[in-house]
């Protein structure tokens, strides 16, 4: 399926990063998250889910989509890597409701990685608590650096970076 | 309201959930992406845009909040595996059934195996889910 037989090696965001420079265990760190009522509007939107448990309710009481706790994790992994790829793996348990207007502190590492059929993966975990500390939700995630296989070499510049604005 | 109940047994289709994808769907501004733009899909190897993963498996969240309501909310659990890539004008339908069920505190957990097809049938996302059902 491949079109082109190297890998990028630098985008808008600088060098790629390398398989060899992720390390396990490595704190992607700690972020501040508040839902606002537009990031459930957006995020519905995008679903074309429109429950009226998402909308219907007084505001506060207005509950998210568990998935709308996709992007805080991602952000996390490109805050500390220069990485494209593609998502091959999305384990998540959700532990409690997430409203619109909830604050959260989310924080993720680095896990595991491995090397399958001349392709690079890497995984990380995440976990969101309210202010209390109470844990909402926890999610692995596994994403492969690069479509084409590693042994194809690094040249050339990409079109997308991985870094994108924060914003569901 | 929940359309699974206790009285779910195995072997229940869940129900089918379908949208046609434009390339539209995934636009953000002027960015162009590997999920937008045919030159940065190619330069990473992929024949043409490919869809946002998460925004494909929205199906699937679709149907299993439909499934369980307040018990995917609070208690909902997946596993989804990404196939193969799901370009952006594909047809996609998510489809699951329940496979087992079981005891836990007050409620009982409805496992289930779901997957989405593409157009041609081939599973681009699969894995497994469950929520909780009480009452």
């Amino acid at each position: 399926m491949s079109t082109l037989k190297a890998r990028v090696l630098e985008d808008a965001g600088g060098r790629r990063t390398s398989f060899d420079e992720i390390q396990v265990g490595h704190s992607l760190g700690e972020m501040d998250w508040e839902v606002t009522p537009d990031m459930v509007d957006l995020q519905c939107n995008l679903d074309q889910d429109f429950d009226p448990l998402y909308f219907l309710a007084q505001e506060a009481a207005r509950i998210a989509p568990p998935q709308i706790t996709y992007r805080p994790p991602r952000w996390l992994f490109s805050r500390a890597f220069n990485v494209r790829g593609l998502f091959v793996r999305w384990e998540m348990e959700t532990f409690g409701v997430i409203n619109a207007g909830m604050k959260l502190k989310v924080s993720a590492s680095i896990v595991d990685k491995f090397v399958k059929k001349d392709r690079e993966f890497v995984v990380y975990e995440a976990e969101g608590r309210d202010m209390s500390g109470t844990v909402l939700f926890r999610t692995r995630r596994t994403h492969v650096l690069d479509f084409i296989e590693r042994s194809a070499p690094r040249e050339g510049a990409g079109v997308d970076s991985g870094i994108k604005p924060e914003k569901i | 309201m929940a359309v699974i109940t206790r009285q779910v047994q195995v072997g229940y289709e869940l129900p089918v959930i379908s949208r046609k994808f434009r390339l539209e769907d995934f636009k953000r501004g002027e960015e162009r992406t590997i999920h937008t733009d045919y030159e940065a899909a190619a330069r990473e190897g992929l024949p043409a845009p490919v869809a946002i993963g998460p925004q494909v498996a929205a199906l699937l969240f679709r149907q299993l909040r439909l499934c369980f309501g307040d018990g995917w909310f609070v208690g909902g659990k997946w596993d989804f595996t990404f196939r193969r890539p799901v370009f952006v004008t594909d047809f996609c339908s998510a489809r699951g059934v329940v496979t087992t069920i079981s005891e836990e505190g007050e409620a009982v957990r409805v496992n289930c195996d779901v997957w989405i097809e593409n157009q041609k049938g081939e599973k681009v996302i699969a894995g497994t889910a469950s929520g909780l059902v009480k009452g």
